[in-house]
């Protein structure tokens, strides 16, 4: 599983500072975040989150009453042309492999796309990239 | 079997019966309680007004405000020369209440009581651990009188002292049990945690709960844990004490004693007497009692009346457990909910806790209420969807269970502010 992140995902109530109390957590016990997705009902929110230490950050979270759960995703590099990002998706639905969700982050001038699909389709997924020459990152490459 | 044969009178003898007292508790109330005689004299009726039984909606409520403003005795009926026994409950808000009992009061609570142990089964055979609070407050003397008339061997050990407890009750080989049923619980995980093996080395067979609510499941698994029968057994000192009315082995529902405590369901809001199977407050005027008898006293107890047979034979009416106070009660658009109901609701649904807060407001002319409720801490996911879904969920139980609309909102476990370790329940912000 040398791509699977652990990403956090954590739930907050939609309301004023509830995002801040989670943020201050993480930044208090020195946890860098490398890239963040909010979903939102109206009630409330879905923080997906990777860090670089996951196992501490669940760990700090949830003594501090968040509920955390990690979910497998992967990231890949995409150049700044166009076409390059539909080359990823068009390869993943061409296998039927249904994304649940994508957000991206620059790293110097590299785009990373982190990718969530369903958790029994991972490897697949990851198989069908590889066979595709689309270039992943490693798990590790986030992690301190 | 039944202890006394008014338990299984035909419903015309009983009527009969009740009418008998009825008549005569109100010739006793108005000429030996001024406070009552002033009451009647308000409403504009005389004792003579009382013909059937439905014309006991003309006489006056008793709420326990009254009892408190003719503290200490203002409310009995005869002088102390006659009263043997005297009991008050805390005064908590306000004065206490005191009540006393006459010789033929303590007859009745022996005779009330006596049934309730007998749909235990209790003979003289039997030893009862009486784990019941001592002293002013009516359970443990109450419990403890009657099953020595019984010629029952009791045990006066009432509550605390755990550890000593269980050491008696597996020595002295108890038959029977009386207590709270949170006490019941906490004996039996202190018994797990010293090593007892509960159904070896214990020989109750029956427990006689009461003074708190118990949801079903609780009732179950206290049943279930201790391998005994659970009788319910519901009373108020204003009333009695324990005894007022008890389920029998067959059904969780309670039979009233209602040859000597009549019962009626009204409506909290407006004082109307409902229908049998119609939920409200429990009123209960006493039959029989000399000390301190009572006209239909505000028991504040929502419940609801049944007359539907007891494969136990008893022809005694039945009262469903209790299902809330009056105080508790909202009112949505019309509908009645109690807080308990939807407790009830939502322990049924997993993901969730029972860590639940009410939140009624208005908007525009129409109640809106919100339910935010305590995710369970093993609950989480990375799906919107199944956090709605389950917002969905919890509605759609709601709105079946309770015919209420509800908007639930789901929040993180621990989140609902606590008072003194409880979650506060109901945030009321419409104007009253």
């Amino acid at each position: 599983m040398k791509y699977a992140i652990k990403q956090l995902s954590v739930f907050i109530e939609n309301k004023a500072g509830e995002l801040s109390d989670f943020t201050q957590v993480l930044s208090k016990n020195g946890i860098s975040i490398k890239s963040i997705l909010l979903a939102d009902s109206t009630d409330f929110g879905l923080v997906r989150t990777i860090v670089d230490n996951p196992e501490r950050a669940k760990a700090i979270l949830e003594e501090e009453g968040f509920s955390v759960r990690f979910t497998n995703v992967f990231g890949v590099k995409i150049e700044d042309v166009v076409g390059s990002f539909d080359k990823v998706v068009t390869a993943l639905a061409h296998e039927n492999i249904n994304i649940q969700y994508t957000y991206s982050f620059y790293e110097a001038n590299i785009g990373i796309f982190i990718f969530s699909v369903e958790q029994n389709s991972f490897e697949e997924a990851i198989k069908i990239l590889e066979k595709n020459s689309i270039e992943i990152v490693s798990a590790s490459h986030f992690y301190a | 079997m039944t202890f006394s044969k008014n338990e299984s009178l035909s419903s015309s003898n009983l009527k009969a019966l009740q009418l008998s007292y009825l008549k005569e508790t109100v010739l006793r109330v108005y000429h030996l309680v001024p406070f009552y005689k002033k009451k009647f004299e308000e409403l504009g009726i005389k004792p003579s007004d009382i013909n059937t039984l439905e014309d006991i909606s003309k006489l006056p409520f008793t709420k326990k405000q009254d009892l408190r403003d003719n503290y200490p005795f203002g409310l009995f009926s005869v002088d102390m020369d006659q009263i043997v026994r005297i009991h008050s409950s805390s005064g908590t808000t306000g004065k206490p209440t005191v009540v006393g009992y006459t010789e033929h009061d303590m007859d009745i609570w022996a005779e009330v009581m006596g049934r309730v142990f007998t749909m235990g089964g209790l003979t003289c055979k039997d030893l009862l651990h009486n784990a019941t609070g001592y002293g002013l407050f009516t359970g443990g003397l109450g419990f403890h009188s009657a099953a020595e008339r019984m010629k029952i061997a009791v045990i006066p050990s009432s509550t605390g002292f755990t550890s000593r407890q269980l050491l008696l009750l597996r020595d002295f080989g108890a038959t029977a049990i009386t207590g709270t049923p949170s006490f019941a619980l906490h004996l039996a995980e202190k018994a797990k945690a010293e090593g007892y093996d509960i159904k070896k080395d214990f020989k109750l067979k029956v427990g006689f709960f009461g003074a708190e609510p118990a949801s079903e499941g609780l009732k179950n698994e206290i049943a279930n844990i201790w391998g005994i029968d659970y009788i319910e057994v519901y009373g108020l000192s204003e009333i009695i004490g324990p005894g007022v009315a008890s389920s029998c082995k067959h059904s969780h529902l309670l039979h009233v004693n209602e040859d000597h405590f009549y019962p009626e369901i009204i409506d909290p809001k407006t004082g109307e007497v409902l229908e049998d199977g119609e939920r409200g407050e429990l009123v209960v005027t006493t039959l029989t009692k000399q000390g301190l008898p009572i006209i239909r006293y505000r028991t504040g107890d929502i419940t609801s009346i049944t007359r539907v047979p007891c494969r136990c034979g008893r022809t005694l009416c039945r009262i469903e457990s209790i299902v809330g106070r009056s105080d508790d009660m909202l009112v949505i658009n019309g509908v009645n909910v109690f807080p308990s109901q939807i407790e009830h609701v939502l322990s049924k649904i997993n993901d969730i806790t029972i860590n639940y807060q009410i939140i009624a407001q208005k908007k525009g002319y129409l109640d809106k209420l919100e339910i935010d409720i305590e995710l369970s801490e093993n609950f989480m996911s990375d799906d919107v969807n199944e956090f709605n879904q389950l917002k969905k969920k919890i509605e759609h139980e709601l709105l079946n269970a309770l015919y209420i609309n509800v908007d639930v909102k789901l929040v993180a476990p621990r989140s609902i502010q606590r008072s003194e370790g409880k979650a506060i329940r109901v945030i009321d912000k419409r104007a009253n």
